[in-house]
């Protein structure tokens, strides 16, 4: 059950950081934004 | 499409190409390394055939049995209970290798802490394996963490009270030597525990000895700590090494520290509980970079430093404190508690043959007496 409540949190904010990357217009903050959805990506697939 | 969203999308690749790359590299930690047991193994089995609650989870772990032809004592050897710790890992993994028992019985379990091994401590940099040179080859061991790997237990409680009522901080529910004696129901790490602890009862195990290894820095060093039902038999293997000139403290278990296996298989079985350290540089909060080499040499310019000014609990020279030196104490140490147990319990006699002694082993070196890769 918490492992549900968990992954719906960061599937949650997976999109958000997705969302942020597509509508940002300046590089260097799309970049950041991808630094913090690799590790969003690891932990939604329980890697690390 | 506008710029900025062809940038994102280019972002989005790198970002699922750097997933994959880690987590490729990160995963090969839930390969184990071969272990090639001696012809004279009786049997394979698994900590979930003495506790099912274990099968298919990341906590089993295979235990190899060497029974002599004729019956004597029953020993019980742990390594891995801290991965972190790989001398006592590697002294399991010698003795799988080559032992051949001639009366009573041997179990091992190389890998206490089977979850352990799948990763290792966050922002540590620590290398997740080390190799040793065999004769006829390198063969690659295993480096994790003291603690079973997150993924496979979580959360962390915010106060533990781990199965025999001590309160800890929340990360020890993840470590096995605070998990004793374990629950049926409980955490993972606590079932590994429960299935350790039925494995002593049904295998009648007369003499447990849990192989760890402790931080130079640390006071509890190249030392026997034993349950107080075991205390005869750890001064007797106490003198027996000091006439063998291998230095060893002795240190009774204390009756109010909870969890730990020489006080909980000592209260909560009949077997004579015994947990040996030895000094690992690689997991002391002195050391310079982390490197396999650091594991397999234990050479470290900090901690010569910290021996000069009187900080360390073991001598500490240039020549620093190798795997095969640690090893060939654990060795000396099981041989002289098995002497020790003979003494004591002239019914309980445990011979074994073909295991390399321990001065052989400090002067060939490990990878002498280990099985070449197949």
């Amino acid at each position: 059950m918490i492992q549900t409540v968990y992954h719906i949190i960061v599937l949650y904010l997976t999109i958000h950081i997705i969302w942020f990357i597509i509508r940002e217009k300046k590089f260097w903050d799309q970049l950041s934004g991808m630094i913090v959805l690799v590790m969003f990506l690891l932990r939604l697939f329980l890697i690390k | 499409m506008k710029k900025h969203h062809v940038k994102a999308l280019l972002l989005l690749f790198l970002a699922a190409l750097i997933c994959y790359l880690s987590a490729r590299d990160f995963l090969t930690m839930h390969h184990a390394e071969a272990i090639y047991p001696s012809p004279q193994l009786t049997t394979k089995k698994r900590l979930s055939d003495y506790f099912p609650g274990l099968k298919n989870s990341p906590g089993d772990s295979p235990v190899y049995i060497f029974e002599g032809r004729t019956k004597g004592g029953n020993l019980l050897i742990l390594g891995g209970t801290h991965p972190n710790e790989p001398a006592g890992f590697m002294t399991t993994v010698l003795l799988v290798e080559n032992l051949e028992v001639i009366q009573g019985k041997i179990i091992i379990v190389p890998r206490a802490n089977n979850s352990g091994f799948m990763h290792n401590d966050p922002q540590e940099g620590n290398p997740q394996r080390y190799s040793l040179e065999t004769a006829g080859g390198s063969r690659w061991f295993r480096y994790g963490s003291r603690l079973t790997n997150p993924i496979h237990q979580w959360p962390d409680p915010v106060l533990y009270v781990n199965p025999a009522g001590q309160k800890l901080s929340g990360t020890e529910s993840r470590n096995l030597n605070r998990s004793y004696p374990g629950r049926k129901n409980g955490y993972l790490t606590e079932k590994i525990a429960y299935g350790i602890m039925q494995l002593i009862t049904v295998e009648k195990i007369d003499l447990a000895v849990d192989l760890h290894e402790a931080a130079p820095e640390y006071p509890v060093i190249n030392a026997i700590v034993f349950h107080e039902r075991s205390a005869e038999l750890a001064a007797i293997a106490s003198m027996t090494l000091q006439m063998e000139g291998v230095d060893i403290q002795l240190e009774a278990s204390p009756p109010n520290l909870r969890g730990l296996s020489h006080r909980e298989w000592g209260d909560f079985t009949e077997t004579l509980a015994i947990l040996l350290e030895t000094a690992n540089t690689s997991h002391g909060r002195l050391k310079g970079k982390p490197s396999a080499t650091l594991i397999t040499e234990g050479k470290d310019k900090n901690y010569q430093r910290a021996a000069q000014l009187g900080l360390l609990f073991v001598p500490f020279s240039e020549e620093g404190i190798p795997l095969k030196k640690r090893v060939s104490r654990h060795l000396a140490t099981l041989n002289a508690l098995v002497f020790g147990l003979s003494e004591l319990f002239p019914d309980l006699p445990i011979r074994f043959q073909k295991i390399p002694s321990s001065t052989d082993v400090e002067s060939a070196g490990i990878g002498a007496f280990l099985t070449p890769p197949k």
